[in-house]
Order: structure tokens, then C-alpha cells, then sequence
């Protein structure tokens, strides 16, 4: 190869030519009809990064979640969950509550790829809007379907609204985080919405394969519990392999070992080298190449027992303390090896948005939004070097894409639309 | 007419019917050059929704995953780890040091669609000579999917490696985890991989209907520790408008108050009342329904007095109090209450299937639901080479003689006798194809 790989990859990605490519999706159409969901309001993110067509169907008074943020600050009034997420998306009206608006909808619907929804299981079915009906008039539909206990087994009926805590919960990934001897520890971020919405859109794009040859849309269920247990890895399998309940180990592992904060001069790090070339590589770096071979840690099998990991990271700790992250960082990189090392701060947000790193790939952006103001945004996560995911737009207000999606999908003018917002339809 | 709804919804997604019904992503082939979690998962969740998988392996040893785990871990040769991410997979051992190994690839990539490796920045390329633009030539329709820590180029993709708690640790998410003081919180999963390689078939499948349109086919990259970023809601929002670190809350969900994880009489429960009317439920639910007259003031002190009354009671005692109050709580469960979970088998959520080397295997199965093309487990992950003479021979149709010539040289191996790599003791070679 002429070029090395790296120079060629960086211009082949570089964020400043995305706008020059073309969309994966945009010959799909999405509509978004849920309200107060979070997972659903993600899958229609994710699939409006990588182009298609997402039109949010809001009630007239607006989804509740344009009020959703942390209460000490918003986006001129806006929640800071919903503006956060809300790129690319066309923002429209329609009351369901209405025939009229129902009728709108079976409109849209008729002529939708993907129907998004995070409503309580049987709600639309009684609006006469769920799968079965909107399948009537187009086959082609495939529609998702967002809830905590999803909408068949012994426990879909009668369910709570979905939450990220209650999924969490569920999961099992709340019983295994925290302390052994404490509460078990929620994920800070709204994680299982992102796994959902991960999912949700992974089998739509399954679904939109298939229909290529098959010419038939399906229904698509996502728990958001269910989510996130499918991340659960080995914890259903070793109970029945063994009868061992999987529970909370702090900084400490079951698998694999060193693999665990430590402190540092500056706060705190990670630190990980599991296998025998890469802890020997760690104790190289440390200076104490007789750990290596010390019986208690020579194997990965003596390693990973539960009183040898406490002796081990207090060994590192002794260490570690004695140096910045930085310093130790610089350590890792001019180790010639054999054997990797990871290792890297515990970041505060703050801090990680002080990196060139992530900047120069184009992890986020400051944009100037004309009606939310400047709003510092996470980019789409992808890097692709044919059809690149973007952000357009971050966020507009209810009903304004109303003129342009109506008039689009229906043909209404100003005097129709008038007519629809008098009576309570839009 | 909800009834209704259940008994069709229950119809439509019958599991007892799972395998008579088609496969979204039949006739696609993946070809996992992968190890560990985070690309042989990718590859996985591919195959879940019915990719054909081919997963390479060093002969002998094999996937390092094989071995993973303190004692305990070891159920029939093999570490539990193993499984999760490797389920009906073709397992292919090869060394891909060796040139003729790197002829096979190429061969294999030839009639694949999909490639996904984790291996640092540009080893393939300049170590192995089967990269993307290597791989490309013999193949303009392929899906070149690369998973790394920090991405293929920027000042961090130089030399630094990563695993998942990295990735926690560098995107900010320990940060936000957890409660003020003390040490962090390392997450219990390895979160990253998963959630990574989530977002990385997601990557794939769209690159896919790009090329179901065009024919062209593309590279695609995923980063863990950009995985993770981009899954932290209004954690950045917030940064860039307050100049601060958003705080961290503990178990309390900072949008929705009283939320929190109570302590009860057989483990935990959380409890979230996120609207008016879910308050007025939880007061009512406490006993007080006076306390919600004041509207929602005040929510935040409510977490004492739910503790006091999570403690006298069971997780399913409150499970069904809260039903009944409309107030959304779930308990915390675990691997055992997973396993036992009636609703959890019905959704084929945990998955019981019979292996013809492992036997009767309990996992956890597909995520997402399809109606008309179900996601689904064939076969556990299996031996280092299992399937060797079955890929070689169908894929690239090399004869008898290829093969044992290719074994002599070591290019191609099976498992050796050690832990991880080889099949359970007593195995009676049952489920190999020749």
C-alpha cells in the first residue's frame, strides 16, 4: 500500500467531508409516535443519524419528555434529555385522541417503512392503531414496539410504565454493580434506553434485509430490560451450570484479574493486564518483575482467586499512588513490551471534553441552534467511509415541521391545516 | 379487546414456532476474525438474527475467552464466559502468522459479506496483509466492520489499547456513576463490549441496506470508549451550558424523583414515580395520601420513608402493592430469578436448548423480537476447529488432501488438550460434520 493505513483511514473518516457523502437510510420513512419513552424516542434518533426520514408525532400539548432534565438547567426552557436527542427529527401535531387524528395517522402509516411506539402494550391496539390494523393497508410496515416486560409472555399484561431504573433492575445489571457488601449501583446514564434503542433499530434494519426479497413487513417487541440482561453475559449460564448466583464484586472480578481502579497521585485510574505477558508487563512497568512469578499471582487461575485480587491491587496501589495518571500513561506508552497494558484516568466530564482526541474525531460538536442556543452535542457514534452518519439539525420546537409534513404526506394548505389546529386534530 | 390484543400479540410471536419461520439475515455470511467480547459479540448479535458465522481461531488455544474466570468458571473443559458471545457460530481454527493462514482468509473473505475484527489500528493491514484495502480487492461488496478502544486514527489510537473498564473510566461514565465519595464504581458487566458491539452490528446492518441499494460495499468503525459517550444522555449538554460535571445521584434517577433502590425483605426493589399521577400512587401506596396535596414539594425526602416500608416487606409483596397503585417498581433480580422466570423462558429471554456437545444449555437469548423472522440459538459455541473439514470443504471446497497437507504445516488446527480449547471429557465426537 502507497499510503500507510493510518493517513489514509483519517481522510477517509474525516468528520469535515461527511456532508459531502451519501445517507445509508434515507429512502426510509420513520414515524415516531411514542410519548414519555426515552428507548423508543432513541431508536427514531439513531435511525435519523443514519438518514432516514424521522417524523415525531407529538400530542398538541407536546411529548412530556421536552420537560425531561436535570431541574438546574434547560435549553431556553427545553429538558436537557430532550434536546440532547432530538437531531434531525421532523416535529409534528396530531391529537389521537381524535378520529380525525387517528385517520392521520393510518395515512402516514399507509406510507411509513418503521412505526415506533412506547406505549403501554394494548393502548393503540384500543385506538385501533396497532400492528394489525396498520398492517391492513401496508404490509410492508415493520413496527416496533417498546416496553419493560414486552408485549407477550405471562407478565406483559398490567405492567408499569417503562423506566431506565426498573429496567436496570430487571436486567440483572443493577444486582451485579456496587459493592459486596453494599446496595447494588444504577448505571448513571439512561443506559438501558440506549441498549433498547440499539436493538430496536438493529432488528428494523434486519427487517427492512429481509423485506427486500420477502415484500413483508413484521412486528418488532423490545424490552428494555431484556435490553440490557442480553448483556448480562455468563450470569443465567453459571447458575445452571453450577448453582452459583452471580452478585456484586466492586473493584474486584470474577474472570479476570488485574482488571480494577486504582488510586493515583490525581484521583483515580483503570488498570487492567490479565493474561501472563500483559501482567508481566504491568509488573515490569512497576519495577517489581518478582511479582510475576510470585505463587500467588503467577497464573491467571491464582490471579483471579478472591483473596489474591485484594493482595494484588493493594500491591499496585503502592505503587500507583506515588504517580500521576499522566506519568503512569507515559510509562505504559514507552513500555517496548512483550505484553499489553491498559490503562487510563477516571475522567470527569468536564475533563473529557478538555482531550484533542476526541475532538479531532469529530465526538462532538457546538452548535448554534438558532432557537435552543449553543448547545455542546454528542455525535453520532459510527464511523463509516461510504455513507457516514451526521447530525443535521439538533432540535426543533412542537408542530414545526406541521406545514412541510402535512402538505408532504397530504397535500394540506395553510387554510386546511387552520381548519385541523381549530378543531383539535393537530 | 385488550385481551384480545395479548392472545394475538402471544400468537404472533409464539415461540414454540420460532424455528419454522425465516431468517432476517439468511444467505448472509460474517466472517469474525475477532476475540474476547467485544467483536465476537458484534458477530454474534449478527448471527442471532441468522447471519451464517464463521469464527477464526489460533489452532490450539484458541479464543482467550475460553479460558476466562477464576476456578469456578470452568463447567465441561471450558470457562462459562466463553459462551455468551459465540453462539452458533462455525468454529475454524487458523493461524493467521502463517502466509498460507492469510491465503485462506482472503479466500474466505472472497464469498463473505460481512468482516468483523478488534484487533489495535492497522495490524491486519501491515502485520497480516488481510486489511480493508487488502480485502477489498477481492471483494468491492464487502461490509468491513472495526472494532477497536479509541478508534483507527487520533492522538489515542497511537499505542493505547483498551478494555471495557476503560472505556468506562475514559468516556466520563464511572464519573457519573454511583454515589459521591468513595472509591468508583466500576459497572458489573463489561458494559462497553456489549453495548459497543450493539451499536457495531447495528453499524453493520446499516452499511448493509446501503449496499442492498447500491452494491457498494464500505468500511465501518465502532469505538467502545465513543460507544459510551454517546450513551450518556444530557451529561454533555449540561457540561457545555453549567460549565460543571453533572452530580452524581446514587441510585436516585436525577430526572425522576422519589426514585431510588430499597432494601427489602429478601434483596432490592427500585422504585421510580416519575408523573403526578405515579406520586399520588406512591403516597397513597405509603399510606399517606395527604403528602401528595402539596403537589410533588418535598418528593426528594420522601427516600426514609419508603425504605422503612420496602423493609417489612418482600420484593414481590411490593411488586404487587405497587401494581395495584400504579406506581412503576421492579426488583432487582438476579441470575437465579432469571432462570426462574416463567415469563422470561416464554420470551425465549432465557434460552434452554439441547447441545449435542454441551448438552442441555440455559443462556440468555435474543434481545429483540421478530414476528415473522425470529431471532434465535442453533448451537452453543463450540471446540477450537470444530467445524474445520465442514468450512473448508463447503465454503472453499478444498479436498481431503488440501486439508491434511494444510494441518501438516500448521496452518490449520483444531483444539489442543488443554483447558478452554478442547471438548467436554466423555464427548463422544457426536455433532462434528466431516
Amino acid at each position: 500500500m502507497s499510503e500507510r493505513w493510518y493517513d489514509w483511514i483519517k481522510r477517509e473518516e474525516d468528520p469535515a467531508r461527511v456532508s459531502e457523502l451519501p445517507e445509508a437510510l434515507d429512502d426510509l420513512v420513520v414515524l415516531d409516535v411514542s410519548q414519555g419513552h426515552y428507548g423508543a424516542f432513541l431508536t427514531g434518533t439513531y435511525l435519523a443519524e443514519l438518514g432516514a426520514e424521522v417524523i415525531k408525532v407529538e400530542p398538541p400539548g407536546g411529548d412530556p419528555m421536552r420537560g425531561w432534565g436535570p431541574a438546574d438547567a434547560t435549553a431556553n426552557g427545553t429538558g436537557l434529555a430532550f434536546v440532547a436527542e432530538a437531531r434531525n427529527k421532523y416535529c409534528v401535531t396530531l391529537n389521537l385522541d381524535k378520529k380525525a387524528g387517528r385517520s392521520l395517522l393510518k395515512g402516514l402509516a399507509a406510507r411509513a417503512d418503521v412505526l415506533i411506539e412506547g406505549f403501554e402494550p394494548g393502548y393503540l391496539d384500543r385506538l385501533g392503531l396497532s400492528y394489525r390494523h396498520l398492517a391492513k393497508a401496508n404490509p410492508r410496515l415493520i413496527y416496533v414496539a417498546c416496553s419493560a416486560y414486552g408485549q407477550f409472555g405471562p407478565d406483559a399484561p398490567g405492567r408499569p410504565r417503562e423506566y431506565d431504573l426498573t429496567d436496570q433492575a430487571l436486567s440483572g445489571l443493577l444486582h451485579v454493580t456496587g459493592d459486596p457488601d453494599g446496595p447494588p449501583i444504577r448505571v448513571g446514564s439512561w443506559i438501558s434506553a440506549y441498549a433498547q434503542a440499539a436493538w430496536a433499530c438493529m432488528a428494523v434494519l434486519a427487517a427492512v434485509h429481509w423485506r427486500e426479497t420477502s415484500r413483508q413487513g413484521q412486528m418488532i417487541d423490545v424490552s428494555g430490560a431484556e435490553a440490557l440482561m442480553r448483556y448480562l453475559e455468563y450470569t443465567v449460564l453459571l447458575y445452571h451450570a453450577t448453582g452459583q448466583v452471580r452478585g456484586r464484586t466492586g473493584l474486584y472480578e470474577l474472570a479476570v484479574f488485574p482488571y480494577t481502579f486504582v488510586r493515583v497521585k490525581d484521583g483515580y485510574a483503570f488498570i487492567a493486564g490479565y493474561t501472563d505477558p500483559n501482567f508481566q508487563a504491568i509488573c515490569r512497568i512497576m519495577g517489581r518483575p518478582e511479582l510475576a512469578k510470585d505463587p500467588r499471582f503467577n497464573t491467571t487461575l491464582q490471579r483471579t482467586k478472591p483473596e489474591n485480587e485484594v493482595l494484588l491491587r493493594d500491591e499496585i496501589e503502592k505503587w500507583s499512588m506515588d504517580f500521576s495518571s499522566d506519568e503512569i500513561l507515559g510509562k505504559v506508552l514507552a513500555d517496548p513490551g512483550p505484553g499489553i497494558i491498559v490503562f487510563g484516568p477516571m475522567n470527569p466530564p468536564t475533563k473529557v471534553l478538555t482531550e484533542a482526541h476526541w475532538w479531532e474525531r469529530g465526538c462532538f460538536r457546538r452548535v448554534e441552534d438558532p432557537m435552543y442556543g449553543t448547545l455542546l452535542l454528542q455525535m453520532p457514534a459510527w464511523r463509516m467511509t461510504r455513507t457516514p452518519p451526521r447530525l443535521k439539525w439538533a432540535c426543533r420546537p412542537l408542530g414545526y415541521h406541521n406545514a412541510h409534513v402535512y402538505a408532504k404526506y397530504f397535500g394540506f394548505g395553510p387554510g386546511r391545516l387552520a381548519e385541523l389546529k381549530t378543531q383539535g386534530v393537530l | 379487546m385488550t385481551d384480545s390484543y395479548f392472545k394475538w400479540a402471544a400468537q404472533l410471536f409464539d415461540a414454540a414456532r420460532i424455528h419454522e419461520k425465516p431468517e432476517a439475515l439468511h444467505g448472509i455470511r460474517v466472517l469474525d476474525l475477532s476475540v474476547i467480547i467485544f467483536g465476537p459479540a458484534t458477530a454474534d448479535f449478527l448471527g442471532e438474527l441468522g447471519a451464517e458465522v464463521i469464527k477464526v481461531e489460533m489452532p490450539g488455544q484458541g479464543d482467550v475467552t475460553r479460558i476466562l474466570g477464576s476456578a469456578s468458571f470452568f463447567w465441561k473443559n471450558v470457562s462459562v464466559a466463553f459462551f455468551g458471545m459465540n453462539h452458533s457460530k462455525y468454529h475454524v481454527g487458523i493461524d493467521m502468522h502463517k502466509p498460507d493462514g492469510q491465503v485462506l482468509i482472503r479466500k474466505l473473505a472472497a464469498r463473505s459479506d460481512i468482516v468483523i475484527e478488534n484487533f489495535k489500528a492497522g495490524t491486519l493491514e501491515e502485520k497480516f496483509g488481510i486489511g480493508y484495502r487488502q480485502l477489498r480487492e477481492v471483494n468491492p461488496r464487502l461490509i468491513y466492520v472495526a472494532n477497536t478502544g479509541f478508534g483507527q486514527w487520533g492522538p489515542f489510537a497511537r499505542g493505547r489499547a483498551s478494555y471495557d473498564g476503560l472505556a468506562q473510566a475514559v468516556s466520563g461514565l464511572t464519573a457519573i456513576t454511583g454515589t459521591p465519595g468513595g472509591h468508583p464504581t466500576k459497572i458489573g458487566n463489561y458494559l462497553g463490549d456489549w453495548y459497543g458491539a450493539c451499536m457495531s452490528a447495528l453499524g453493520a446492518l446499516a452499511a448493509l441496506r446501503w449496499r442492498d441499494r447500491t452494491g457498494e460495499g464500505q468500511f465501518v468503525e465502532m469505538a467502545q470508549c465513543e460507544g459510551l459517550l454517546r450513551a450518556m444522555d444530557w451529561t454533555w449538554l449540561y457540561a457545555g451550558l453549567t460549565k460543571r460535571d453533572r452530580p452524581k445521584t446514587g441510585n436516585r434517577d436525577p430526572v425522576f424523583s422519589p426514585s431510588g433502590v430499597f432494601r427489602c425483605k429478601d434483596g432490592f426493589i427500585a422504585l421510580v414515580a416519575g408523573t403526578d399521577a405515579e406520586y399520588r400512587g406512591l403516597c397513597r401506596m405509603l399510606g399517606k395520601p395527604g403528602l401528595a396535596r402539596d403537589g410533588r414539594k418535598g418528593a426528594e425526602h420522601l427516600d426514609e420513608l419508603i425504605q422503612a416500608w420496602c423493609e417489612k416487606r418482600t420484593r414481590s409483596e411490593i411488586e404487587r402493592i405497587a401494581r395495584r397503585h400504579h406506581v412503576p417498581a421492579a426488583p432487582v433480580m438476579t441470575g437465579k430469578d432469571h432462570y426462574e422466570s416463567r415469563h422470561l423462558r416464554a420470551r425465549r429471554s432465557v434460552w434452554e436448548h439441547d447441545d449435542p456437545v454441551y448438552g442441555t444449555m440455559v443462556e440468555y437469548g435474543p434481545a429483540p423480537k421478530l414476528s415473522a423472522t425470529p431471532a434465535r440459538i442453533k448451537w452453543a459455541g463450540k471446540p477450537v476447529g470444530f467445524h474445520n473439514e465442514f468450512v473448508l470443504k463447503k465454503i472453499l471446497g478444498l479436498s481431503d488432501e488440501e486439508i491434511r497437507a494444510l494441518e501438516a504445516g500448521g496452518v490449520i488446527g483444531k483444539w489442543a488438550d488443554r483447558m478452554g480449547a478442547k471438548p467436554p471429557d466423555g464427548w463422544n465426537g457426536e455433532g462434528l460434520l466431516q
